[in-house]
């Protein structure tokens, strides 16, 4: 199977079309991705792709950042072939989203001129989330299909008296009998040989680099944590509310299904330490979910799919975004009760944050400051394609359990927990 | 610990569900304009019944909804303090897509506070110790109301408040004990996994929440509040306080059918022949529920009622059965009260903090015709009620179901969540595609409900949907020293002096 990238495509967009794109966007997204004119759902290995628009706006010197369009996509590698997909098979629909950006080369463009623009407009995230790394879209899908069959093929008999071992072994032959299920049988394959030794050169190399660097690091850590503090006391409570239209606007767009897209957008701190801290723990996050957090949850919480968190106008702002499972409540209190630190850690480095103590204390723990803050810099994602919307987080690992569960022996116990799985 | 509320001040709905006042019914009305709304105001204030004051033989509570405030000249300022779901109300599509109010639920069908009906400014909640009582209060009001050219939008009759709801269910048995109230005091600190103690700012306004926190509320500059009716603000602000001692009141009409309840259990569980199993219906049907008719949890009781364990309140989920071997996963009260079972850590006080974040205090009553009913069945006889409903000896009572009521400080994190994430889910706790058994919303997916047991689940599909929402709205429970600020606005708008008055348009 391959492993997951992310791809974030952002351009500006001309002041005076930007109405335009938004009608544009909001239509789009009423007919949904999946077919015509996108056909998202004819895109090979496509997760997830959305849209959204990035207001104009000013840095905190006063600078003006022009409207731009986000495209963003979470898909299996290879990147060469997702790229031709978007120049194919969406032709028309990117076509359609980006001719409202300046230099797109438009429908007339030849193919290779389009497919440099989106690579010219690519935008690199600092870190990017996969529930589970390896897990493709066919195997979601096709394991998904597996439980469907093995559910109801438990619907049609009655077990009434048999142990939990024999309906396995029955199960077994039924998957067996199937020559639509023969792939259940092998476990799923595994990410490329490259992929895998890359990864694991940087698993090993990147602690090996600190520890050689330890001896500088340790005072420079010193240092800042010092000064961070300092700076710390200087934090407001954040007592903005998000508006009635602008809440009204995101929930346009949400809890259409299980899984929700979720985006905000917002200005850095200014200031050095604030930038170096940023970077650290960017540069800790990526590292934590490439190689800690890298199956079936995120540091406890078990309903996010995708995540990646993307620099924008160099390093002034940035956007996160992600697909998750439920509403945005109970996101924002997962957040809060499970990973209130690390939260801390990314968020306080950016404008309108709670107070925090000591990088991560505080901050997310002041729940309505928090949820306040959230809310204010939600960015409706007013088109959005999920390949299987209907399938949490949850749904999807246990999918995976239960294919592995048809291999290999089981005490009667073990295939006891197994079959709760159905 | 040292929550000290004002119990004074705190209308007695909060402290108490008035089970020695088993007779209510619930006024919603719609003044047509500021001086009739003043007027009915300043009439109710002396008989609005506080927490600190023993209730008689009736008692009466008030409560408004953002455009009744508006119609008493509180500025839009102020409102803006209330929370974005009181303000929004309950009726906008993004909000009943979110709640499930879809399909036979959609407000457009709503016999009141749909978006078709009258507005719906206030609520005035009477209680009394006698259908006489009940009576005399109701026409001395509904005279008020007369004499005062207001509207009365809907008057809802209540069934004398009995143990069981209209399916045939003991009912109202886990409750949250608030600290600071005298039951709190008898319970160990945290309480246990069923009657957990909760911080009181969970239920009423202006004391700290399950986060130590304060929830936002409206606060006013202390010049607006001359006279210094209001609480000031308990975080030093020194602003007036006009949500202290108050909360959120949701009111739902839920319609049950109870016949189709009944008869989907007694269908899915036919003998062969097509006879009725009713020992088998009832089973399934407490394994929806998760409690058994008698109010016996399940995970207690698994096998069969046992009516000593009625009022049992004292488990967990998460030790005794994490799979759902006993209390489906997806069972009803699993569901509105998942205790111990959620991440992070099940079965650990951390999971329990978390459940405590979205508690509802509840105080409905049933509604119906008044026979074929529990209350009235439940007097006579030796079978439990559910039996003779599931025997069809009993005729199901028509257009009967829920008053639901329930008080929250937060309505996002408490009922809207609780509506949405946990009955409304089809994913809820590993599931796949079953929304409440009960009272869920079956609209696109979530007709499913699973029965783990063993070696295999029982899968029930194409569950019918038994619950119908057939109105609703947002309230406001105000703190006594509001309700005589709100009053005193009124004194103000007649004399002229208190330019508060806005026209109802500005929003």
């Amino acid at each position: 199977m391959p492993h997951q990238i992310g791809v974030t495509i952002r351009a500006p967009v001309a002041a005076e079309r930007v109405a335009e794109l938004r009608q544009w966007l909001a239509e789009a997204g009423k007919k949904g991705l999946g077919e015509a004119p996108f056909g998202f759902a004819g895109c090979r290995g496509l997760h997830f792709a959305r849209f959204y628009l990035l207001e104009e706006t000013a840095d905190l010197t006063g600078r003006p950042i022009p409207a731009s369009l986000v495209f963003m996509s979470e898909v299996d590698a290879p990147l060469r072939r997702h790229l031709a997909d978007l120049a194919d098979v969406a032709k028309e629909g990117i076509d359609q989203a980006f001719q409202h950006c300046t230099g797109y080369p438009g429908p007339g463009g030849r193919r290779r001129q389009r497919i440099a623009w989106l690579r010219r407009h690519r935008v690199r995230a600092s870190a990017f989330y996969v529930n589970t790394v390896g897990r493709g879209v066919a195997q979601i899908r096709q394991e998904a299909a597996l439980r469907e069959a093995l559910e109801s093929h438990l619907d049609r008999h009655d077990h009434t008296g048999r142990t939990a071992t024999e309906v396995r072994r029955e199960l077994q032959a039924f998957v067996a009998g199937h020559a639509d299920l023969a792939w259940a049988a092998k476990p799923p394959a595994r990410p490329s040989l490259f992929f895998r030794a890359r990864e694991a050169l940087h698993m090993v190399a990147v602690p090996a680099l600190l520890l050689l660097a330890l001896p500088v690091l340790l005072p420079v850590i010193l240092v800042w944590a010092v000064l961070l503090r300092l700076d710390e006391r200087h934090d407001r409570p954040f007592t903005q509310r998000p508006g009635l239209a602008h809440l009204e606007e995101v929930a346009d767009y949400e809890d259409f299904s299980t899984q929700n897209p979720f985006a905000v957008a917002g200005l850095l701190r200014p200031g050095r330490l604030r930038q170096l801290t940023f970077r650290a723990v960017l540069f800790l996050t990526d590292y934590g979910v490439r190689h800690i957090f890298n199956h079936d949850s995120l540091a406890g919480v078990k309903t996010i799919h995708f995540a990646r968190w993307v620099p924008l106008d160099g390093w002034r702002r940035m956007t996160f975004s992600s697909n998750y499972d439920g509403a945005v409540e109970a996101y924002n209190d997962d957040f809060i009760n499970i990973i209130w630190w690390g939260l801390n850690a990314t968020f306080s480095n950016g404008m309108d944050y709670p107070p925090t103590r000591w990088l991560f204390f505080g901050g997310a723990k002041l729940e309505e400051q928090f949820k306040n803050t959230i809310r204010c810099h939600q960015v409706a994602v007013p088109a959005w394609y999920a390949a299987y919307p209907e399938l949490s987080a949850d749904n999807i690992e246990n999918n995976a359990q239960i294919r592995a569960g048809l291999r290999g022996e089981m005490s009667p116990a073990q295939a006891q927990q197994w079959l709760a799985r159905l | 610990m040292g929550t000290k509320l004002d119990l004074d001040d705190i209308q007695g709905l909060i402290a108490r569900g008035y089970r020695s006042l088993p007779y209510a019914r619930f006024t919603i009305f719609a003044a047509h304009d500021a001086a009739a709304g003043h007027a009915l105001l300043s009439w109710l204030l002396p008989r609005v019944t506080p927490a600190g004051r023993s209730a008689g033989d009736s008692a009466l509570h008030l409560a408004y909804t953002a455009a009744g405030l508006r119609r008493l000249g509180l500025p839009e300022s102020v409102i803006a303090g209330f929370s974005a779901q009181f303000m929004r109300g309950m009726t906008g599509p993004n909000r009943s897509r979110f709640l499930g109010d879809v399909g036979e639920s959609d407000p457009h069908y709503w016999a009141w506070g749909g978006p078709q009906e009258p507005p719906v400014e206030g609520l005035i909640l009477l209680y009394a110790n006698s259908p006489e009582v009940l009576d005399a209060r109701q026409a001395e009001l509904a005279t008020r109301l007369d004499g005062l050219a207001i509207r009365q939008v809907t008057v809802l009759d209540t069934l004398e408040l009995g143990n069981n709801e209209p399916f045939g269910f003991r009912d109202g048995i886990s409750q949250p004990i608030i600290q600071g109230l005298p039951k709190a005091s008898g319970a160990p600190p945290a309480g246990t996994p069923g009657g957990r103690v909760v911080p009181a700012g969970e239920f009423v306004l202006g004391y700290p929440n399950a986060y130590g926190q304060l929830t936002s509320r409206p606060l006013l500059p202390a010049a607006d509040d001359p006279r210094r009716l209001l609480p000031r603000d308990p975080a030093g602000s020194g602003a007036a306080d006009l949500g202290r001692n108050g909360c959120y009141l949701v009111l739902r009409q839920l319609e049950q059918d109870v016949d189709a309840f009944w008869s989907y259990v007694r269908q899915a569980t036919a003998q062969r022949d097509g006879s009725a199993d009713t020992g088998r219906a009832i089973a399934l049907a407490a394994k929806m529920v998760g409690r058994w008719p008698s109010g016996a949890p399940l995970v207690k009781a698994p096998d069969r009622d046992n009516p000593q364990l009625g009022g049992d309140n004292d488990f967990g989920y998460y030790r005794t059965d994490p799979l759902g071997l006993a209390c489906p996963l997806g069972a009803h009260v699993r569901r509105m009260n998942p205790r111990d079972s959620l991440d992070p850590r099940p079965g650990t006080e951390a999971s329990l903090a978390v459940n405590d974040g979205h508690r509802l205090l509840r105080r409905g009553r049933s509604y119906g015709p008044g026979d074929g009913t529990p209350a009235a069945a439940g007097r006579a006889g030796r079978d439990s009620h559910a039996e003779r409903l599931v025997r069809a000896d009993v005729a199901p009572p028509r257009a009967t179901g829920l008053h639901f009521i329930c008080l929250v400080a937060s309505l996002i994190r408490q009922f809207e969540f609780v509506q949405h994430t946990w009955l409304n889910n089809p994913t809820f706790h590993g599931l796949y595609d079953d929304t409440d058994p009960l009272i869920g919303n079956r609209l696109g997916c979530g007709a499913t409900f699973t029965e783990p047991a063993r070696p295999v689940r029982r899968r029930y599909r194409g569950l019918p949907q038994f619950v119908r929402t057939r109105g609703g709205a947002y309230f406001f429970l105000p703190g006594i020293s509001a309700l005589r600020y709100l009053d005193q606005l009124s004194a103000g708008a007649r004399s002229g002096s208190f330019p508060l008055i806005r026209d109802e348009v500005t929003t």
